[in-house]
């Protein structure tokens, strides 16, 4: 896989953290961000965004981080 | 009542609802009719020959008021023609009655106009002929040598319509049509007595003046002073068939009259629900494309995109396209295709492709050009109100007080309803705009909106915070609506939410550029209106908070109680004329039809069991995430049918790149469009005209469309997917579109009562339509939501990420005009191009002298994705600033600039932002030459095609 689709899961996860910071708790706001990946991403993208944060997921913001964490349980 | 649907018997005036009967007694018969009826309707119950009888040119039209003085008042039965009239038109039925003829009306009628008389062979279309013929006047009372216009000069500037004052009576119909139905006040009387003529504009003509080519005046003339061209070109066509205009989502309902297969003109449907016998230029006279010459009616074949096309047959073509999307998935797995449904298509052709993608390609890599446009609509309600759908019918809008449009400009991209709008406005109904342009609706012949809220592009979450901030603070909410239909745990979340000090409008003034007081003054407006309804088109979802914004409209609905029942409600104005079907139908790769998520097993057991298959329990991939899987390697095949995505998505060189890495590319369109440019396998689709089928307009109503000529490649659209997919080794045998629709009735919950038969019926029907809603639904959420509850969301405002800057120092917005369709493909090869024949730059004069730009000269506009090149046009409808253009001409690129941020949850483009330079150049960009280039080679390699052999 090459670098076109990473970048945009980066950015997209953290956009979608940074839409769903005022749901809640940090907890509500990364279950917010975790379920949003569940319903509406395609399997290679939700495996990506997996290897991605396994490798260290530097550009992740917390939420996005904890969300993603989230997802691999 | 169930209205009988009688697609022809023409009442000549509109129904009048009212619990007050009026009993008239006409020969001799009793006909019972609502008060404020006009007369002539009540006439025409009683007989439909009864036309003739009366000299009904002044105000026969249907769409037309009625005067005061033509409306039946109840009265002391039994009554007859209770009115009073200056000049006795009416009264001559009661005259007759009472012994006079008719020699004071034959005086009338042929003092204006001999030629109208005398050329009985003109066309035969003729209210006036109709009429004199019915009275027996034989003769020209004042013969040829009295006073007369038989030498005033035509007019034929609009490239659609001639008027031809010789044969003109001086009516007023037209006058009256532009004024009221179509709002628009082209047209005068100039001139007293014998020299009073009908004058457009100034009298410098149609073209030059205000018309915006609607067709309502030349529908409403009783004589041929008004008429088609092609109906003078070509003769009265012979017969008709009612179909639905495939432009844009207000839906509108047309008589194509025909003459063998040709279609003569289209007239707006009296009957059609959704335009209430009204149109605009597209619907009306824009049809030509249908049968332009660059219509290519062959499949073709080709390797490579570096190839020149070749001619094959039907079977070559399935067979060559099948083979390829094997191959690949066999080397690249099951997930390395996808397709792209469109919202031009019907449902059942939409519900045909998603339904191939799933079961043939074996993946959920479907998707549809509404992710570009309405998908935060979707995404917006579903989660507020439990529905992906607006909550009303068009009709709601003439019960509004107070109509709050925002980031829609629908006088131009939805001209019926624009119309509709604009007359309500007229009655006295309250306007608020929210949008970062002067649009037509701010300020025009009789409109003036309330309250202009000039926001700055990428601002709106915060702007709607603001107002809903208002109304909770104020104490302006409704607080029954609130306590009996919301759900409370969600509101006092929200409440809490909204009332911090942070969205006031006094902390937000300087985020959206809207004073304090304006937005403070708009709010207690809203929420003061008994009803009060919201509009809203894509300046409210291209962005990358349009769905947050979709829920923030949702949530100031529910504040201030404004759903479920007329007048009121949540509106999205839909681009495309099927936006919201193929929505409906599963295009989204998440959702099977009928909005039912893929991960739910007893849904996906439903699907399965039909279709015989197993589906993938995973949401598919998005358009962007296509996009960016071919370019990584791993998708390499899609099937598109009848979108233009390499013109209308952002970032066009980005999508350049994308196709071009493509093994295969299956395109299915009516031309070589910019798209098949880049394609393996061209499979020729069919025109609106040239299949059976249905299409779901913005207000849910699913309008049939009918075949009126057989398609020019042989195939319907739906017929060609079938194909593919028995050629895939997915058997499908379906043996007309109305089987397809019983099978979307078996598994989407919401379209359970619809059928072919129950459409003929009921002339159209609002999903849902199930066993509770047996006609279907035109008002939703009466008395409660699909999820129970009204739901309040958070939308906290989160500002782009696309900024103005020292480098970029201006912000882009794209939209749309009237005479042009989204990409063009088909307005373009209508003389529609009279009227907008390039894409230009609307730049504010500020911003214009800074840098030493005058109207009409080359811009180059730059943005961090891209530049191109167009011509400058300098006004006052857009604010220092602010730049706006279209994209309705493919070498303009309005798209090599737009970048690829998008919606955080839908992934819809931002195109409404893009922050951009501009500076006076002299030649075409780098971009428009190498596109020049390519559409060259592609031009050619098609001409290869087309006299290729077929093999
Ligand atoms: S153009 Fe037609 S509608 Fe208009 S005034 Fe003349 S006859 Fe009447
Ligand atoms: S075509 Fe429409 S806008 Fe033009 S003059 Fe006639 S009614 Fe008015
Ligand atoms: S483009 Fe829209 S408004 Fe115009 S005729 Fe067609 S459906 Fe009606
Ligand atoms: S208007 Fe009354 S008779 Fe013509």
């Amino acid at each position: 896989m090459g670098n076109a689709t990473l970048s945009s899961l980066i950015k997209m996860v953290n956009q979608i953290a940074d839409n769903n910071v005022h749901v809640g708790t940090a907890d509500d706001a990364a279950n917010a961000v975790a379920s949003h990946i569940t319903r509406f991403w395609a399997r290679p993208m939700k495996q990506q965004i997996n290897e991605y944060l396994n490798e260290g997921g530097e550009e992740l913001n917390d939420i996005a981080r904890q969300a993603v964490t989230q997802l691999q349980k | 009542m169930l209205q009988h649907f009688d697609p022809n018997k023409d009442y000549g005036t509109p129904a009048r609802v009212s619990e007050n009967l009026v009993t008239l007694n006409i020969d001799g018969v009793e006909v019972t009719v609502p008060e404020g009826t006009s007369v002539l309707r009540a006439l025409l119950k009683r007989t439909s020959t009864f036309l003739n009888c009366v000299p009904a040119i002044t105000w026969k039209h249907s769409a037309l008021a009625v005067s005061a003085q033509w409306k039946l008042k109840v009265a002391a039965a039994p009554c007859f023609l209770y009115h009073t009239c200056r000049k006795r038109h009416v009264c001559y039925y009661a005259e007759q009655q009472a012994g006079e003829t008719a020699p004071q009306h034959h005086g009338a009628v042929h003092l204006r106009s001999p030629a109208g008389l005398s050329d009985l062979s003109s066309n035969g279309n003729c209210e006036l002929q109709d009429v004199a013929g019915a009275v027996g006047l034989r003769e020209v009372r004042y013969g040829f040598e009295g006073n007369n216009h038989l030498d005033a000069k035509k007019d034929e500037s609009n490239p659609y319509f001639t008027f031809d004052p010789s044969k003109c009576i001086v009516c007023s119909r037209c006058v009256r049509a532009c004024e009221e139905v179509q709002g628009t006040f082209a047209l005068t009387i100039d001139g007293r007595g014998f020299d009073s003529k009908v004058a457009a504009g100034q009298d410098d003509g149609f073209l030059a003046s205000d018309c915006v080519s609607c067709g309502a005046c030349v529908q409403a003339c009783p004589t041929s002073t008004l008429m088609e061209n092609s109906v003078i070109e070509r003769g009265q066509p012979e017969h008709s068939v009612v179909t639905t205009c495939a432009y844009c989502g207000v839906g509108c309902a047309f008589k194509a009259e025909m003459k063998g297969n040709e279609v003569i003109r289209m007239v707006p449907f009296k009957d059609g629900e959704a335009n209430r016998g009204h149109s605009c230029v597209k619907g009306r006279f824009a049809f030509g494309y249908a049968t332009h010459d660059d219509r290519v009616t062959e499949p073709m074949i080709r390797d490579s995109i570096d190839q020149p096309w070749k001619k094959v047959s039907w079977e070559e073509a399935f067979s060559f396209a099948a083979g390829r999307i094997k191959d690949i998935q066999a080397k690249y797995g099951r997930e390395s295709v996808g397709g792209i449904t469109s919202s031009r298509c019907t449902n059942e052709e939409t519900y045909l492709v998603q339904k191939l993608i799933r079961a043939a390609f074996g993946n959920n890599n479907t998707d549809t050009c509404a992710r570009v446009c309405h998908s935060p609509t979707g995404y917006g309600l579903k989660t507020t109100l439990g529905e992906s759908a607006g909550t009303q019918t068009f009709d709601s809008v003439m019960k509004a007080d107070m109509v709050m449009v925002i980031g829609a400009n629908p006088t131009a991209a939805h001209p019926v309803f624009g119309s509709r709008l604009k007359r309500r406005v007229r009655e006295g109904c309250g306007l608020i705009i929210a949008d970062p342009r002067t649009t037509e609706l701010v300020k025009s012949p009789h409109i003036i909106a309330d309250h202009h809220l000039k926001l700055r592009p990428g601002t709106n979450v915060a702007f709607i915070n603001a107002m809903a901030h208002v109304v909770i603070t104020e104490g302006l909410e409704d607080k029954e609506f609130i306590a009996n239909r919301c759900d409370n745990t969600a509101y006092n979340k929200w409440r809490e939410f909204i009332s911090e000090e942070r969205h006031a409008p006094e902390q937000t003034e300087d985020i959206t550029g809207i004073p304090a007081a304006e937005i403070r003054s708009a709010a207690r407006l809203f929420a003061a209106a008994p009803n009060a309804a919201i509009f809203y088109g894509l300046g409210v979802t291209e962005h990358s908070q349009g769905s947050s914004m979709v829920m923030g409209i949702a949530n100031l609905a529910l504040a201030t109680g404004n759903i479920g029942r007329e007048g009121v409600g949540v509106n999205p104005l839909r681009g495309q004329n099927n936006v919201q079907g193929s929505c409906d139908m599963g295009s989204f790769p998440h959702e099977l039809p009928g909005y039912q998520h893929v991960a739910d097993d007893a849904i996906r057991g439903r699907f399965e069991a039909s279709w015989g298959v197993t589906l993938d329990n995973e949401p598919g991939l998005r358009i962007p995430n296509m996009f960016n899987s071919a370019i990584d390697g791993t998708f390499r095949g899609m099937y598109c049918q009848g979108e233009d995505i390499a013109q209308s998505d952002p970032n066009t060189n980005h999508v350049d790149q994308a196709l071009r890495s493509l093994d295969c590319l299956i395109v299915q369109d009516i031309f070589l469009n910019e798209t098949a440019k880049y394609a393996h396998v061209f499979l020729p689709g069919a025109s609106f005209l040239e299949k059976d089928g249905t299409f779901t307009n913005a207000e849910r109503r699913i309008n049939r469309v009918r075949q009126v000529m057989p398609p020019l490649s042989g195939m319907a659209d739906w017929e060609v997917t079938m194909a593919l997919s028995n050629a895939l080794g997915y058997e499908m045998n379906y043996s007309h579109p109305s089987e397809i629709m019983d099978e979307i009735a078996t598994l989407a919950p919401t379209f359970k009562g619809v059928s072919y038969d129950r459409l003929e019926e009921l002339g159209s029907i609002q999903w849902p339509c199930n066993d509770a809603a047996p006609e279907g639904t035109p008002t939703m959420h009466i008395e409660n939501f699909p999820i129970g509850l009204g739901n309040f969301a958070i939308t906290e405002y989160v500002a782009t990420e696309e900024r103005s800057t020292r480098k970029f120092p201006l912000l882009l917005t794209t939209g749309r005009i009237l005479s042009q369709y989204n990409v063009g493909a088909q307005t373009r090869r209508t003389p529609n191009q009279a009227w907008h024949d390039e894409d230009v730059l609307d730049l504010h004069i500020s911003d214009a002298e800074m840098r030493g730009i005058s109207d009409g000269d080359w811009v180059g506009i730059s943005s961090r994705a891209g530049d191109t090149v167009m011509r400058a046009r300098i006004t006052d409808k857009v604010q220092p600033g602010v730049v706006y253009t279209t994209f309705h001409h493919p070498g303009s690129g309005a798209n090599v600039v737009t970048t690829d941020n998008s919606d955080w949850a839908t992934n819809c483009p931002e195109y409404k932002v893009t922050a951009v330079q501009v500076v006076k150049v002299n030649s075409p960009s780098s971009w428009q030459q190498n596109y020049q280039n390519f559409d060259d080679q592609q031009q050619d390699f098609l001409k290869q095609g087309r006299e290729s052999v077929s093999q």
